[in-house]
């Protein structure tokens, strides 16, 4: 099976500008128009979440889908699954939001839908080529590759600030 | 037929069983696996049983295989099979009937079974009820069916989920507690008043500091119950919550190690060789305290449960051990989390309460400050897992303290020096 794609964060670029998180709550809303989905209810909410540190660090945040994913195996009602693509998915017709999943993920990124009692979390956007976080990010701090890929353009990136600071 | 596959035998088909047979299918493609059970249904997500009372639910939401993460394949699951002793020199598990069955690797996760108080009379009569199995939970469905007004003995998560799916049928539920306060394993008086408000609210009616003596019946079953400060109470079920022991019974005659539950080491084995204990039968411990404990949640079973599977399968895997306390749920409207040391009362731990109209947040630390130790949240209770992982860790929690204080903490924090 070819790898596949996850969504990694480059911290040096986010501004803290929060449009991931706009086009992540219009991603999942009915309407998938942001004019509709302000109005909508249940309240479209997003699975991405924009953190700052002092003292000048904003962290985009969201599910690592992880390989030994803790709450797959804590959930006491098997609503939580991995499929062939390793995106780890909450299935809400089956979760009876008892939030062990919550208490369980270590990243924090597991959101509780207040008006459906279910629990949520970034589902890599199944319908779009790119989640819609990456593809509204201004300055690409979000990247939609294969580990492989993302690691080999960091390399590039470390040797040709190598190769300038030699050179100058 | 000759061959070199090895022979896993596992006794108890709930949370550790059914995970350790997972992670063995994991790391062994081959092996033969063997899950005995003694229910009669085939394994099911045990804490969803308040659901067949409620009605929400169906058996068939329950099921367990095919769900989440137990998708292995080849895992032959044997029905109406309890063990009823085991030979570990000859490695062979005694069932039901005196059938034999051999293990080259044994598990035992047998689980626990309700704590039914000596002291109450009258435990035996039809239409009472410690709600452990599917079919205790089908059974008392349908006694449900036929009654008004039940009375609930004990004031812990299990009998208030029983509670709310009776009250959801439309009945009236009377919770009966000798404790001060509800949940009294799980937090303190104080801690509990936005989910007492909850549950009043809900309708339920809670007797605090009492406890029942007799439980009455005549033909037909139970038609009341005696309070031991002598009120009587009719009602045409009870349900009995007051925890649970492991079910070590069928190891009597072996030379398992037991104290309590099955001692086991850092790597889920047991005394004998080739046998391994995990979930609610195993005596574990607490990372913080370092305490021997043993729980009861599905949860922690699962999470020994695939470590002993993982062992058994050759790939040595230690046991970081498990919080006594460790329960996230909603009952009534009230989500709630409550984790490692959270009973504070007359010690020296540091506590810091976030407490508002809707929330309240509670989090202790160590006796020095250094290190969180434990938490209740009510009503907020975002970002729980990242207390939860400070607290596993043994954080140095010098740098992030304000905003665990605050609240504010998030993985930002953690990651970012």
């Amino acid at each position: 099976m070819a790898q596949p794609k996850e969504i990694f964060v480059r911290l040096d670029r986010c501004l803290g500008c929060h449009s991931c998180e706009l086009a992540c709550a219009v991603e999942h809303s009915q309407s998938k128009s942001l004019y509709s989905a302000i109005s909508e209810k249940p309240t479209p909410q997003s699975r991405v979440y924009v953190e700052w540190v002092a003292p000048d660090n904003r962290l985009p945040v969201l599910c690592r889908h992880c390989e030994d994913a803790p709450c797959m195996h804590a959930c006491i009602c098997g609503a939580i699954s991995r499929t062939e693509e390793g995106v780890v998915l909450t299935n809400t017709n089956k979760c009876i939001g008892c939030w062990t999943c919550v208490m369980v993920c270590p990243y924090g990124v597991i959101g509780r839908h207040l008006e459906e009692h279910k629990a949520y979390r970034c589902d890599r956007c199944p319908d779009l080529e790119m989640p819609a976080c990456v593809s509204s990010c201004p300055t690409k701090a979000l990247v939609y590759r294969t580990v492989d890929d993302f690691s080999k353009d960091v390399r590039k990136v470390a040797s040709r600030e190598m190769l300038s600071g030699e050179g100058g | 037929m000759a061959n070199n596959e090895s022979c896993y035998v596992i006794i108890g088909a709930s949370a550790a069983g059914m995970a350790a047979a997972e992670a063995i299918r994991q790391s062994d493609s081959t092996g033969v696996i063997t899950v005995l059970s003694e229910e009669p249904v085939q394994p099911y997500f045990r804490p969803m049983i308040p659901f067949l009372i409620s009605g929400k639910k169906s058996a068939a939401d329950m099921t367990l295989i095919g769900q989440g993460p137990y998708s292995g394949t080849g895992i032959d699951v044997k029905l109406n099979s309890r063990a009823e002793g085991i030979d570990t020199k000859n490695q062979t598990v005694m069932i039901q009937g005196g059938d034999l069955v051999s293990y080259d690797r044994l598990l035992i996760a047998t689980g626990s079974r309700p704590y039914i108080p000596p002291e109450i009379e009258g435990t035996e009569a039809e239409g009472v009820f410690a709600l452990r199995t599917l079919m205790d939970a089908s059974a008392a469905a349908d006694r449900a069916s036929e009654a008004d007004h039940v009375v609930m003995l004990g004031g812990g998560l299990l009998n208030l989920k029983a509670a709310f799916a009776l009250l959801e049928r439309g009945l009236d539920v009377t919770l009966v507690v000798y404790s001060p306060e509800v949940l009294s394993q799980l937090m303190e008086p104080d801690d509990a008043v936005l989910i007492r408000d909850a549950l009043n609210n809900a309708g339920l009616k809670i007797m605090t500091g009492c406890s029942a003596t007799h439980i009455l019946s005549r033909k037909g079953g139970v038609n009341g119950v005696l309070l031991d400060n002598g009120q009587e109470m009719s009602c045409q079920m009870v349900c009995i919550g007051k925890g649970v022991f492991p079910n070590v019974n069928f190891l009597q005659q072996s030379d398992v190690q037991v104290d309590q539950g099955v001692v086991v080491d850092r790597f889920t084995a047991c005394n004998a060789a080739n046998v391994f204990a995990a979930g609610d039968v195993a005596v574990t411990f607490d990372p913080i305290t370092g305490d021997r404990i043993v729980t009861g949640l599905w949860t922690n079973a699962v999470e020994m449960g695939r470590c002993a599977g993982y062992n058994m399968a050759g790939r040595t895997t230690e046991y970081t051990g498990t919080f006594g306390i460790l329960n996230a749920t909603q009952v009534a409207d009230e989500p709630f989390v409550s984790m490692g040391i959270v009973h504070t009362s007359g010690t020296d731990y540091e506590t810091h309460v976030f407490s508002t109209q809707h929330t309240y947040r509670k989090l202790v630390f160590s006796e020095d400050g250094e290190r969180l130790v434990g938490a209740v949240f009510i009503g907020d209770i975002s970002h729980a897992g990242l207390y939860r992982y400070v607290i596993r860790e043994k954080m140095n929690v010098a740098k992030i303290k304000p905003f665990i204080i605050k609240q504010t903490l998030h993985y930002g924090h953690l990651m970012l020096p």
